[in-house]
């Protein structure tokens, strides 16, 4: 076991510099000069140059590249063009807001998931199975951004009954302690905040979840389906054992495998989702934060910001690995992906 | 008449509120007309001065305030958006500053200075005992060091105001020097007379004292002597306002204890959260959510706006250096079609750079008229097949749609004639940065007046700084012509001066002038006493709400 | 967005695809799907969607009106006999722009397929077939793709390359190849381990010839299925640029574009977000049905069920 999560661990490093290679590639390469695009196509030559120098971007490229891994091995993943703000320190402040999202938009999928999952197969070829297959392919049909705007216009628009954006009122927002308003407020007994940083974030997290839940859904089913098509479910209630029994002890059990290795990968494709998701509902997080630098081309944030989520993803995804791992003895640890 | 009504409800409300008087004063430097105010006819409320009980209701803690886009910053001496005004007028004061209605200056932290005769020495006398927020003292001292950092050789690039508000060796005008002999003396002496210069030592932007031991740190943690103190900004979500409990002076002293300021970039979102209870009063409200706003409960504030929302031709582009290109574009454009389908009732057409109730002397000035067929050919002799322009998304107070809808409306009607028009769009805070450094053909851009003075709006065509002058527009018998207007007292002769500036920049066709908005704000029925200001700030100090 | 499940739940099938002679393969799937009423009522709508797509663009006359003639006194007009889903904030006819939307979408879905399947199927299959350094690099390569969110990647590429319909192909194209070269590969292993390539090779047939003859036919299905689902992921993703302002440049008419700036508008006009929102997700949707009719036919574990 030992030996194979080292080796695991050694496969993720030649990724990850790779992806750093491509970013970095990406960014520098292949974007335009970013001295006009700061200073402005106006800009002297000479006040180009000494902004470039500034930044080191007059070093061969191979340096500029050794500079930003070294940097990043360190943490450091430089500074904004536009507000020399440290873009860790940046992408940090709103790296909680983002976590919290996605933990709890993929606590919503899973939990909705796996019971419509189960409903369905149970009641294979039933209304219940039809119902819950068209909600979940409609889940993934759905733009998630149209989704969100949808759920604000519902909720917030006309029924009042949940905020529109915003993580917290500004007012209640907890300092210090873990930056998840969720457990910090809980943690300092402070229940109204708690109550309202949960009704901010119920909408964003829901619409965030449709696609996931979808998925989840789509894959309980199906694993239920053939678990419950294996010889010892069938011993088992041929051993006159209720059905409620089989299904809950013997096949759920065994269905969940497969379940939550998507469940894990789902939490890494829950990062993009969380882009658009932030930006529908002015969440202060990492997504909303990539796609306004995008758009004003502010590169050594994009850059930061992907490579972070890259590791981050990454890690995830060893995670489950291990985990299904675990789980499963009957996979050799040898085994190859794909 | 209508509008006559409505000053009186206007008045009421204001009496109702408990603002010292209802009757303004007119007259005085800077306004002297006052922009038209009123109020939508209330559906079923009744004016809250019928119905007040005796005992005070309980009032809210706290006031929260959404709008359009973050502050650039809160050091008066380098921001120069209405976003960054709208927060730092809760917690600076000025030297002078302006009645609750118009421009007329009334003593703030000063009383009204002593003027020699020739019109270039200002006394002013230093109220005692205020201290700034951090406890350090407000003296003439701090008053000088604050105007002089901004003073050459001082003065950096970055201070977007300065040259406006203080002067320059270059144009000869503004503060030639200042002297603090004593703790509640201060004299300043200016290089030529200025007719402006009182209302813009009232200015939200350049004027307003910050305390000299903020002036490294003020751009994030602000400190005045206003009635609101600093706490906290988390970067693109809020900022956080508490009440200054050692305020000097108990009349204008903060009412609620806390104000929050949101940033909610679009305006469906922003009135959403007014009608949830999210918010409490929100600005940047276009006419597609007026409605929004008075069905979902709450009310609808709206006065004439000292703005111009406009169009400028870059004229030191290839394409628009001459004047006949950018006539032969202003004749491709329906601008009051334009305005009415883009903005509806919330908008007038403009013909003149500044607003018709501020400078009525304007009426008469004429823009290009509207003739495709023309335009059409006349682009076509020129050449003209492509054109850039660069724009902003977010809305402004002078635009409620966004630049992005505005340019490509232009974009629709440029494509009649024959041109393709590209447009690139940034965030307002990257805008900014982009019309002082692109290379654009058109920009979009607007002027919300800031001290009622019709130089304040005409400069614009004078300024060296480029993100003011976004026309890059440089003309010396003009730059006269703002001289001399500067230097005549008010008065028939120098609104002709101010009409011939407007002449002038017509006939030029440095700007396509688009409209004049109206300013509106949506606020919940609970809130009152906020007070709206023409130079489209909101004072919140003496702003409740009743729980 | 990675859609891993499928490609698990494929490769579960492959044993019994291999056994298959095509031919019978094709018939019996075509039988099967006409069994999958969900499936035939999308392939109808994806073959309507298509036909909308060739009409407006070869004779754009048919549309009621110019989607790109501005008419600003008629703004925002909401649903009438005139405008069916209304007009948008310079008098445009959003049916118009509706329906000749439904062309870009549908060239981003097809093209962005077209090139990640072209690209993935060849990488996936020389990884698969030469195995050792080639697999390693190539699929190390597709790891790196994969370790973040595709759209992010895309967004990423955008960044670098600027806006415009083309460049969306490309980026939503290059994202999602690993996919591709991950299923193709996978089945290539399998194939590569069955008797009937040993056989082939002992003939002497060369390697072209194998992979053409003997594995690709094999891989087919498979593809099939993750190219129909991936075509609904491409118009998915191209939206997701539109709404955040990265896809077309204006006046050009793009689903996600148009919703983008109809959020504005939600309450004054509703209808602006809600018909391209609606467009979008049928779209997607009959795709996701097709590909999953596709699957369903292809394997006959999942038809019994």
């Amino acid at each position: 076991m030992l030996k194979y999560v080292v080796k695991r661990l050694l496969q993720a490093i030649p990724v990850l510099i790779g992806l750093s290679i491509v970013v970095f590639l990406l960014m520098r390469v292949f974007s335009a000069d970013p001295a006009p695009v700061v200073l402005g196509e106006h800009a002297t030559r000479e006040a180009m140059d000494a902004w470039r120098d500034a930044y080191g971007l007059n070093d061969p490229i191979w340096k500029q590249y050794i500079d930003f891994l070294w940097g990043a091995l360190q943490g450091n993943l430089g500074e904004s063009y536009y507000t020399h703000a440290s873009v860790t320190d940046e992408l940090m402040a709103r790296f909680p807001a983002t976590v919290e999202l996605a933990l709890v938009a993929i606590t919503i999928a899973s939990l909705v998931g796996i019971t419509l999952g189960v409903f369905a197969a149970v009641n294979k070829n039933t209304a219940i199975d039809g119902v819950s297959m068209v909600l979940s392919l409609i889940g993934v049909s759905m733009p998630i951004f149209w989704l969100g705007v949808l759920l604000i216009i519902l909720f917030a628009g006309i029924l009042h009954v949940l905020p529109s954006g915003g993580r917290i009122d500004p007012l209640m927002q907890p300092r210090g302690g873990t930056g998840l308003f969720l457990i910090d407020t809980l943690a300092k007994g402070d229940t109204k905040a708690f109550v309202d940083a949960l009704r901010h974030i119920i909408l964003p997290a829901a619409a965030l979840s449709m696609y996931s839940m979808a998925i989840i859904t789509r894959m309980t089913r199906s694993s239920m389906l053939d678990t419950l098509n294996e010889d010892y479910v069938r011993t088992a209630r041929a051993k006159g054992l209720r059905k409620r029994v089989v299904t809950t002890h013997h096949a759920l059990r065994n269905a969940m495998l497969p379940v939550s290795t998507v469940i894990g990968l789902q939490l890494g494709s829950l990062l993009g989702g969380a882009m658009l998701t932030e930006t529908v509902f002015a969440w202060p997080g990492i997504g909303k934060y990539i796609v306004e630098c995008i758009l004003k081309s502010d590169f050594p944030v994009v850059q930061g910001a992907v490579l972070l989520i890259g590791v981050i993803f990454v890690t995830i995804n060893l995670i489950v690995d291990l985990i299904y791992v675990w789980l499963d003895p009957r996979i050799k640890y040898s085994k190859e992906e794909g | 008449m209508e509008s006559i009504k409505a000053q009186i409800s206007r008045r009421n409300f204001i009496k109702a509120m408990g603002i010292a008087s209802a009757a303004s004063i007119f007259a005085l430097a800077g306004c002297t007309t006052e922009p038209e105010k009123k109020e939508p006819e209330p559906k079923e409320d009744t004016q809250p001065t019928e119905n007040e009980p005796e005992t005070e209701p309980a009032i809210a803690e706290t006031i929260t305030f959404a709008q359009g886009a973050e502050p650039r910053g809160l050091d008066p001496a380098y921001v120069d958006d209405g976003e960054s005004a709208q927060v730092m007028v809760q917690i600076y004061e000025n030297l002078l500053q302006y009645d609750d209605e118009s421009c007329n200056v009334v003593p703030g932290l000063c009383d009204i200075p002593e003027i020699s005769d020739d019109g270039l020495t200002y006394t002013f006398k230093v109220k005692e005992g205020i201290k700034f927020h951090d406890g350090t003292d407000f003296n003439a001292e701090a008053a000088k060091a604050h105007i002089e950092r901004q003073l050459e050789p001082n003065r950096t690039e970055d201070m977007a105001y300065a040259s406006f508000t203080w002067g320059s060796e270059e144009t000869g005008d503004g503060i030639e020097s200042i002297e603090a002999p004593d703790a509640t003396t201060l004299i300043i002496k200016l290089r030529a007379a200025s007719t402006a210069f009182l209302a813009n030592v009232a200015m939200c932007m350049a004027s307003p004292i910050v305390a000299p031991s903020a002036f490294d740190s003020a751009m994030e943690k602000p400190v005045g002597t206003g009635q609101y103190k600093f706490v906290s900004w988390t970067k693109s979500d809020n900022i956080i306002l508490e009440r200054n409990e050692d305020y000097w002076n108990p009349e204008k002293a903060g009412k609620s204890k806390n104000i929050v300021f949101r940033f909610i970039a679009e305006a469906a979102p922003r009135v959403t959260a007014l009608t949830n209870g999210e918010v409490d009063i929100i600005n940047g409200i276009d006419e597609a959510v007026v409605n929004t706003v008075t069905d979902g409960g709450c009310k609808l504030f709206q006065m004439a706006g000292m703005n111009i929302n406009y169009m400028a031709f870059n004229t030191t582009s290839e394409n628009f250096k001459d004047v006949a290109a950018r006539k032969a574009v202003a004749k491709a454009i329906n601008v009051p079609e334009l305005v009415s389908s883009l903005y509806g009732e919330y908008a007038e057409y403009a013909n003149s750079v500044m607003p018709l109730w501020m400078a009525p002397y304007c009426k008469d000035i004429k823009q290009t008229e509207f003739d495709p067929e023309a335009a059409k050919k006349e682009l076509a002799d020129l050449g003209i097949k492509e054109l850039k322009c660069i724009t902003y998304t977010n809305p402004r107070p002078y635009n409620g749609k966004g630049g992005q809808a505005l340019a490509e409306a232009i974009q629709g009607y440029l494509s009649e004639v024959g041109v393709d028009l590209k447009i690139d769009s940034y965030d307002w805070t990257t805008y900014r940065t982009k019309v002082e450094t692109e290379a654009y053909d058109m920009c979009f851009y607007g002027w919300n007046g800031d001290n009622g003075d019709p130089d304040n709006f005409m400069n614009l065509f004078a300024d060296p700084n480029v993100s003011m002058n976004v026309a890059r527009f440089s003309d010396d018998d003009y730059k006269a012509l703002i001289r001399k207007g500067l230097q005549t007292p008010a008065g028939e002769e120098r609104d002709e001066i101010y009409r011939q500036c407007e002449e002038y920049v017509a006939e030029r066709q440095v700007w396509l002038p688009i409209s004049h908005s109206v300013n509106l704000l949506g606020y919940r029925p609970e809130v009152s006493g906020f007070n709206f200001h023409p130079t489209a700030v909101t004072f919140l100090y003496n702003c409740v709400k009743t729980v | 967005m990675a859609n891993t499940t499928d490609a698990t739940i494929t490769s579960n099938n492959k044993e019994q695809q291999v056994a298959k002679k095509s031919e019978s393969l094709w018939s019996d799937m075509w039988y099967a799907l006409r069994q999958n009423r969900p499936a035939m009522i999308s392939l109808g709508v994806i073959c309507l969607l298509a036909i909308i797509a060739i009409v407006t663009t070869i004779w754009p006359e048919v549309l009621p009106y110019n989607p790109y003639k501005q008419n600003m006194p008629q703004s925002f007009q909401p649903p009438s006999a005139e405008h069916w889903f209304g007009t948008d904030q310079q008098g445009r006819d959003l049916f118009s722009r509706v329906l000749i939307g439904t062309r870009i979408s549908l060239t981003v879905g097809f093209s962005a397929v077209a090139i990640s399947l072209s690209v993935g199927v060849t990488l996936g299959a020389i990884a698969g077939y030469k195995g050792g350094k080639f697999d390693t690099i190539i699929m190390r390569c597709m790891d790196i793709m994969l370790s973040v969110p595709s759209i992010l990647l895309a967004i990423a590429f955008m960044a670098a390359l600027g806006r415009g319909i083309d460049k969306a192909i490309i980026a939503i194209g290059l994202v999602s190849i690993p996919e591709y070269a991950r299923i193709v590969r996978s089945q290539v292993l399998a194939v590569k381990a069955n008797d009937y390539v040993a056989a082939a090779r002992v003939i002497g047939d060369g390697n072209l010839r194998i992979i053409f003859r003997h594995i690709l036919p094999n891989v087919l299905p498979s593809i099939i299925v993750r190219a129909t689902l991936g075509i609904s992921s491409a118009i998915l993703d191209a939206a997701a640029l539109g709404f955040l302002g990265l896809g077309v440049q204006p006046p050009e008419a793009e689903w996600g574009d148009m919703l983008g700036r109809g959020r504005n508008y939600i309450f004054s006009a509703p209808y602006a977000m809600l018909f391209p929102g609606l467009a979008i997700t049928i779209t997607v949707l009959a795709f996701n049905l097709l590909g999953d009719g596709i699957r369903d036919a292809l394997d006959p574990k999942a038809r019994k069920r």
